[in-house]
């Protein structure tokens, strides 16, 4: 009787791609090794029957040497072999490395079904396997498929009840490799291709001077185009809706109130000049859809298109080879850029995409730099929406300031934490161009996803300050951290309330700040605090949930004394 | 024929792994991707300065930290 079905493969295989169209759940991929840091399940209707299928990490093979391949192998062993079905899926433009994943499971004994994924690429690249061969020799039902468009998947579906555990004789590794050498002769034909254009730049962007140069060329691109995208979407379309039409319609409903006392604090808040001010008013219903909606909704989409373009391409894992030097000074090597970079999206991907670091102490010192020195989108938005308007130099030097934390800190931590990292080591994908429907989906995903998380939060925020400002419970407050707030960091003690939300978040608190009428300096002052100091709370819970009491309350030690030292020094040190 | 690491090969050429220095863990590691003992790779690449060194070992394109690639020792044709 089968109840599971384990989906398994080497890194980048696709199997997250297998998984949706087997359960129609929707589930991040990239084209690159390791997005997948987490056991995500589904259902599959077979007939009258409902199967559970479990997406695992990826593994290179049944004997894990990191902790995600851990999980997976150990996950494998949960159920007896007669009630689960491996679905083990193989890259087929790859199929020398990635059987020897296969003959281990069959060796061990596990029902499996072989699919080798991605075979439309595989043609474009020359190879062609004859999968009936294949299966002569395996002895396994093996179906070519893909994913991405769906082909192959409705025959993966009708074989799963034909897998049947084979006996085969368990082998050492490097007869194993022989073996894997001996059955790819066999079954694989490569075409002779010239080199093509993608082949010319796979190479180019891995060599020292053409990499160095496409990788700045990429990141300049990319900036440019995160904001073009996002400032076209304020410019053309939030921005006139929200001015054009919300405003006086909010006008025209509340205006006419006799008395403005408690709802209409709370709804509209604060009139500016008689009118509502959306970045100022601090309402329910004006500040708070404006915060997420008109300033960092189109950066959040912009953001995540650019960085899914990325991601699906390919280019990521070839960035983290010209980064692995500088890295390696922090303690980390080259792969951490890819949690730093989604940690630039939202910290909580962030640090749990730290998973695809091998040791305890790498992961420490990514998450901690992360939540420390890496700003997400909705925090740089609010940067942007409120510093921007004092030059483009005010915003530069706060992302100058957090990148010498980031170098400064991780030199430090390097340093004085026992241990040492282990080396780089990690297959480069070759360059895909994904559909655009696949790249819309993932978008779509992604934006949903933070919309549902993040509208609640802002409203109850914003709720909850202005209950609290109408009745004065601040004051307290403010009342105990005001000469810290105001004698080291030079701000007034209303920001006090500001820094604070910012536990909560960060956009939110940066919004807080706009009504103060600070100067430049104090703005510049306190976002870079927001940024440092301490991370929202739900960035918090993740951490505490990845490191451990101990470590959190390390990084959170780490986290106040960079603040207060950082906070006073700018305070200092800038003139104006 | 004559016996280098991975590290001090020169860019483009045909190289032979014949021994593999280091723990079990990292043997273990770089076996679960084909790279064992026996293995003919092409080094691509070599990042400056003390960084990774890009290899293609049969359809796979591998990135390896310095300190890898100066534990494979190579044999160069």
């Amino acid at each position: 009787m089968i109840k599971k079905i384990y989906l398994i493969g080497n890194p980048n295989v696709g199997k997250s791609v297998v998984f949706s169209r087997l359960t129609g759940v929707q589930v991040i991929s990239s084209n690159y090794p390791g997005t997948t840091v987490e056991i995500t399940k589904g259902y599959l209707q077979l007939k009258d029957e409902r199967l559970e299928v479990v997406d695992l990490p990826g593994t290179y093979s049944l004997e894990p040497t990191s902790s995600a391949e851990g999980v997976a192998v150990s996950l494998l062993k949960e159920y007896s072999k007669d009630e689960i079905v491996v679905i083990n899926i193989l890259d087929s433009t790859n199929l020398e490395r990635n059987l020897l994943l296969t003959l281990q499971l069959i060796e061990e004994g596990f029902p499996v079904i072989a699919c080798l994924n991605m075979c439309d690429d595989a043609g474009h690249r020359g190879v062609h396997i004859d999968t009936e061969k294949l299966e002569g020799i395996l002895h396994i039902p093996v179906i070519p498929t893909c994913a991405i468009t769906g082909a192959g998947i409705k025959l993966l579906i009708e074989k799963i009840r034909e897998a049947a555990p084979v006996v085969r004789d368990k082998l050492i590794h490097e007869e194993r490799w022989k073996e894997i050498g001996r059955i790819v002769e066999q079954t694989q034909r490569l075409e002779h291709r010239h080199h093509r254009l993608r082949e010319l730049l796979e190479d180019a962007s891995v060599r020292p001077v053409s990499g160095l140069i496409i990788a700045a060329g990429v990141i300049w691109a990319a900036f440019k185009f995160v904001r073009f995208i996002g400032e076209g979407i304020i410019n053309k379309f939030t921005d006139p809706l929200f001015i054009n039409f919300f405003q006086p319609l909010l006008e025209k409903l509340t205006f006419h109130w006799q008395e403005k006392g408690f709802w209409f604090h709370l709804l509209i808040g604060d009139l500016i000049n008689g009118k509502i001010d959306f970045k100022q008013s601090l309402g329910l219903l004006t500040t708070a859809p404006y915060i997420e909606f008109g300033m960092v909704l189109p950066y959040v989409i912009s953001f995540y298109f650019v960085l899914s373009l990325l991601e699906d391409i390919g280019y990521l894992p070839r960035l983290a080879i010209l980064l692995d030097n500088l890295l390696h000074r922090l303690g980390l090597h080259g792969y951490a850029i890819i949690p730093v970079l989604l940690g630039l999206g939202c910290n909580v991907p962030g640090i749990l995409a730290t998973r695809v670091l091998e040791s305890k102490r790498e992961r420490f010192i990514a998450s901690t730099l992360i939540s420390i020195g890496v700003p997400c989108v909705p925090l740089q938005a609010m940067i942007f929406g409120l510093l921007g308007k004092f030059g483009g130099f005010y915003v530069a030097g706060v992302y100058l300031v957090l990148f010498s934390l980031i170098l400064i800190l991780g030199i430090i931590l390097n340093r004085t934490l026992s241990g040492y990292s282990p080396e780089f080591l990690l297959e480069i994908p070759p360059y895909r161009f994904p559909p655009l429907a696949i790249l819309a989906r993932k978008l779509f995903f992604r934006i949903k996803g933070f919309v549902i998380e993040a509208v609640p939060v802002v409203l109850l925020g914003v709720l909850v300050i202005n209950i609290f400002l109408y009745f004065r419970l601040f004051d307290f407050v403010t009342g105990i951290f005001a000469p810290l707030v105001n004698g080291i960091f030079g701000l007034p003690k209303e920001a006090v309330v500001a820094l604070a939300i910012g536990f909560l978040r960060k956009d939110v608190a940066v919004g807080m700040l706009a009504p103060l009428g600070l100067s430049v300096k104090q703005l510049f002052i306190a976002v870079t605090l927001l940024a440092i100091s301490f991370p929202c709370i739900a960035t918090f819970i993740v951490l505490w949930k990845e490191l451990g009491v101990g470590d959190v309350i390390k990084a959170t030690l780490l986290m106040v004394t960079v603040s207060i030292i950082l906070g006073g020094a700018l305070n200092l040190l800038i003139l104006r | 024929m004559k016996k280098i690491s991975l590290a001090q090969a020169k860019k483009n050429r045909k190289v032979k792994i014949i021994e593999i220095l280091g723990g079990l863990n990292l043997q273990n590691r770089l076996m679960n991707m084909s790279l064992h003992k026996g293995r003919e790779l092409v080094k691509l690449s070599h990042i400056g300065l003390r960084g990774p060194v890009v290899v293609k070992a049969g359809r796979s394109i591998l990135a390896l930290g310095h300190g890898v690639a100066a534990k494979i020792i190579v044999e160069v044709e």
